[in-house]
């Protein structure tokens, strides 16, 4: 990065300052790979999706934060106190969303454990191939928690035998999500290239 | 959303930014600062003896040292509010404001009798004291965060510390103007309680609230 570099920056700017779009846009185009560079080297434990997402977030903060450069003084020293300030941030915010304490989530746990409308829909539909018997297994274990000495009883089958049948029914189950999600993956990268 | 895509999102927004409204700043400041002084002016006054106190070292110091504060620490906070000035940040005039107001403080200790120690430290007006000086400092320092808000600050809690030290500092400067307590035992260690109360709530409030 030039000097020349740092006089283009600046003009652009100061440009876009005066509601120059375009200039805003070089602006922003030229500072990017420097951007994206800095985010490599300080970020080297991501992905390279994550990559991205972080080099936009610097981008809207450098966008939020404009007019707190001086059109009179430098402005890379500005730009890449942003830059660092926000790769750790994203760092900081990555970071702790692995490390946090499950208590934390306890309430919200506790409340996911109803089936949700979704679920119970999904999984009608795929029970829809197999036999009622084994759908009512299926049924009692994955949305009401039962267990088979519980399920035998109701359907005066030995413990052994619902075993079985709930064996086979998951396995005709997932046999038939893994068709229909190969389907729900096309539909999604389709999306993907609309986009 | 792709990067080239968000780019040119932004610069459709390419205007001329509201910028730091620095004087506006300081306006909104001052008026936080009217609840205290109407307060002050209505409750409390002047100290009877005011203009010619300040002609004798200590009393002079009592003013001196909390408006010296004030200054530095104002002046870094508002600093602070442009990114990469943060390196350029010179701290230590606070240090030596403490270390004059610690060594006033251990002066006073060394020449204070031992059995007259507890009035020195307990004066007659500790309450007062303690309340007046962070309750006072309440005020610029919500309207001093949301000041510190429009900025950028690279290192959020300092920037709010040195806001809660310069409020604090600033309440204590003014109720050094009522207060009748002359001896450094009792207005160095209660006033820099009640500044040290302060510097911790703005440290909170940059940890909360400075972050961008």
């Amino acid at each position: 990065m030039s000097e020349r570099a740092e006089t283009e920056w600046s003009a652009w700017l100061r440009a876009a300052n005066r509601g120059d779009s375009a200039s805003y846009a070089r602006f922003l185009h030229g500072v990017t790979p420097v951007v994206r560079g800095i985010v490599r080297a300080k970020a080297f434990g991501l992905g390279g999706d994550q990559h991205d997402d972080i080099v936009q977030e610097v981008l809207l903060a450098i966008h939020a934060k404009r007019h707190t450069w001086r059109e009179d003084s430098p402005l890379r020293p500005w730009l890449f106190a942003i830059t660092r300030y926000k790769v750790i941030d994203a760092l900081r915010k990555r970071g702790t969303a692995v490390h946090l304490p499950v208590e934390d989530f306890a309430e919200v746990l506790a409340a996911e454990a109803a089936p949700e409308p979704l679920v119970q829909r999904d999984l009608d539909r795929a029970l829809a191939h197999i036999d009622p018997r084994a759908q009512e297994i299926v049924r009692a274990v994955s949305l009401e928690g039962a267990n088979n000495a519980e399920i035998a009883e109701r359907l005066s089958m030995s413990e052994g035998a619902v075993r079985v049948a709930f064996h086979r029914a998951m396995k005709k189950l997932v046999g038939a999500s893994q068709k229909s999600s190969r389907g729900a993956g096309q539909t999604e990268t389709r999306k993907g290239h609309e986009k | 959303m792709k990067t080239d895509d968000l780019i040119a999102s932004l610069a459709l927004e390419a205007d001329r930014p509201r910028g730091l409204h620095r004087t506006r700043g300081a306006l909104l400041c001052l008026c936080a600062l009217a609840v205290p002084v109407v307060y002050f002016v209505n409750w409390m006054g002047m100290r009877s003896d005011w203009p010619q106190v300040l002609g004798a070292p200590v009393t002079l110091l009592k003013q001196g040292i909390p408006l010296a504060l004030t200054l530095v620490a104002g002046a870094g906070a508002l600093r602070l509010m442009r990114p990469a000035q943060a390196r350029a940040l010179s701290l230590w005039p606070l240090a030596v404001v403490a270390a004059i107001a610690a060594t006033l403080w251990l002066w006073a200790l060394l020449r204070t009798p031992e059995a007259a120690l507890g009035a020195a430290f307990s004066g007659q007006t500790l309450a007062k004291c303690l309340t007046a000086v962070p309750v006072f400092a309440l005020f610029p320092l919500v309207t001093g965060v949301a000041v510190l808000r429009r900025g950028a600050s690279t290192r959020p809690m300092l920037s709010g510390a040195l806001l809660g030290l310069a409020c604090g500092a600033a309440a204590a400067t003014g109720y050094a103007l009522h207060c009748t307590e002359d001896n450094p035992l009792f207005f160095i260690t209660w006033y820099g309680a009640g500044i040290a109360v302060s510097t911790a709530l703005g440290t909170l409030a940059g940890r909360f609230f400075l972050r961008w």
